[in-house]
């Protein structure tokens, strides 16, 4: 379904995406692991349009993104929940909600909203309050839901784990199985890479903007490199 | 907050008092009101491009040339004031689309510059084209406004034309600010990196909703020029620019309302010192004034005076050193 290769990304002098190679078979979870500065973020952002690649391929299904604005790759089914969740805190619940439905009709904007308030029950009774005024658990909740409203086929999920205990943590790999149900791949960027791993079918590890290792999620979980550098066992 | 009813209320009170006006004023307050409701559309139309944290200073720019079109057209072309009045509206939103275009990318203090910028050009164009505007001896002689044929003569009529223009606009305004374009409005303003993540054309609708305050700023000005009937280049300049800015924060830019206030009341309150050097200072004191004391604009009053009854009685028992 999305196929990247060699994509290398530069801010200014500082290359922070060097040749980096990955696909997402549809339906399935994909996950990008790795510490701090390791180019996950930047992939995702250069998938969405936000920075301009210098070099390599994105395709999705047979449409190339490389050079389409945000708003395009949106249109074509790819949604971005972005890191540290990004909200409109001084908007209310629902029009974050319709926010995420703006480029779709009224109409289908309603039956969506019924599809996510059956998974996340609690927005629907935050619905008039503001996004500032959740927790932060909730706060998740309404950026992954919120990138739900335009029925995207893939979500690229930026660090949902951050900052969240470890309840609210299941709580959201439990979510990210059942949007994975509903057919919708999935590119989890995590630096919790248990949760990574453990919800992925495949993974990559990346470190300072280059591949070092992939491999089907279970085989990286044993890897004893994996399991030093990331899982701290 | 205001109980539901009240809303109605106070809107049917307001409208009916600016009903009344020229029953019980004389044409004094006639045209001082009818300049107030000019400045009102103006302020209020500025609202969208602020939504989208745009720092337009360019509005007296595009009030201009739909004054100048407008009563040229009228003067030159005998062309009815409803089309006139159009044509300048739809002039000035063109040439908002020509500056709004290239400048989008551009944020906060740089596309501030460009549109104080194009102020000056329009300003100098008007004063040096003589040929077409009689530059700075000034356009005279520009037709009364009328309607179907039929001249508004008297001083009363015309209010009551641009009464009904601003509650028309107002009503449009108002509508556009509570549909989703408007929510979208305030996404970009509130953070437009992340609006353009959930597929928001943000180019695309900053550009909407400067070239809308355009048109309205064109068509205040078109009537503006047939109320008036003498166009003079430096009128339209910085100063009147900064003045809408001014009346958005006075009035507060949490609310719709908030430009409709600041208008009203600074127009009012700045009447004595209208065309004099003290109208500079008049909006500066003024801007300083709600800046420190009432950073949320006048809107924000009532909730200030009621939080401040709260502390004082809060805090008579054991009367605390802090202030």
């Amino acid at each position: 379904m999305l196929e990247v290769e060699n994509l290398w990304v530069r801010y200014g002098t500082v290359e922070a995406v060097k040749g980096v190679s990955f696909s997402v078979p549809a339906g399935s979870i994909v996950s990008l692991i790795g510490a701090n500065g390791a180019g996950k973020t930047t992939s995702l952002r250069a998938l969405t349009g936000l920075v301009k690649p210098g070099a390599g391929e994105l395709r999705f299904g047979s449409t190339s993104l490389v050079g389409l604005a945000p708003h395009q790759v949106v249109g074509l089914g790819i949604a971005h929940v972005p890191e540290g969740r990004r909200l409109f805190p001084k908007m209310t619940v629902l029009e974050n909600l319709t926010m995420g439905a703006y480029r779709r009709s009224r109409a289908d904007v309603a039956s969506t909203l019924i599809m996510v308030y059956e998974h996340f029950p609690i927005l629907k009774e935050r619905g008039r309050q503001l996004a500032g005024s959740l927790s932060g658990g909730e706060q998740q909740m309404l950026a992954i839901a919120r990138a739900l409203m335009s029925r995207p086929k893939l979500l690229l999920l930026d660090e949902p784990s951050m900052g969240l205990s470890p309840i609210m943590t299941a709580e959201v790999g439990k979510i990210i199985r059942q949007i994975n149900a509903l057919d919708v791949s999935i590119i989890l960027v995590e630096q919790n890479a248990m949760l990574a791993l453990t919800l992925a079918q495949y993974g990559y590890v990346l470190q300072t903007g280059q591949l070092v290792m992939q491999g089907k999620a279970q085989d990286l979980l044993r890897d004893e490199g994996v399991k030093k550098a990331y899982l701290g066992l | 907050m205001r109980p539901k009813l009240g809303v109605p209320i106070v809107l049917a009170t307001v409208v009916g008092l600016a009903l009344l006006v020229p029953r019980f004023g004389g044409d004094y307050y006639v045209h001082v009101f009818a300049l107030v409701f000019t400045n009102v559309i103006l302020a209020a139309s500025l609202r969208p491009s602020l939504t989208c944290g745009q720092l337009n200073i360019g509005h007296s720019a595009f009030m201009s040339i739909g004054a100048y079109t407008s009563a040229l057209l009228a003067k030159n072309l005998a062309v009815p004031f409803e089309i006139s009045l159009v044509c300048g509206a739809l002039l000035a939103a063109a040439v908002g689309l020509a500056i709004g275009y290239p400048s989008l990318r551009l944020r906060g203090v740089y596309f501030a510059m460009v549109t104080v910028a194009f102020v000056e050009v329009i300003r100098l164009i008007a004063q040096l084209w003589v040929s077409l505007t009689r530059g700075m001896s000034g356009l005279s002689g520009i037709p009364k406004p009328s309607i179907l044929g039929m001249t508004l003569t008297t001083r009363a009529s015309q209010y009551y034309l641009v009464l009904g223009l601003t509650l028309v606009i107002l009503l449009v305004l108002w509508k556009l600010e509570h549909s989703r374009l408007g929510l979208i409005w305030k996404s970009i303003g509130l953070g437009d990196n992340l609006a353009q993540s959930l597929g928001v054309d943000i180019a695309r609708h900053k550009l909407l909703a400067f070239m809308l305050g355009c048109f309205f700023a064109g068509t205040a000005g078109a009537f503006y020029a047939h109320f008036i009937r003498f166009l003079f280049p430096p009128e339209f300049g910085f100063l009147m620019a900064t003045n809408i800015l001014v009346y958005n924060y006075v009035g507060g830019r949490g609310h719709f309302v908030g430009p409709v206030v600041g208008a009203t009341f600074l127009s009012l309150l700045s009447e004595p010192f209208r065309g004099s050097p003290y109208e500079t200072i008049f909006f500066s004191i003024a801007m300083l004034l709600t800046i420190l004391f009432l950073p949320g604009g006048l809107i924000t009053l009532p909730r200030k005076l009621a939080e401040l009854r709260w502390w004082r009685t809060a805090s008579s028992p054991t009367p605390s050193p802090a202030a």
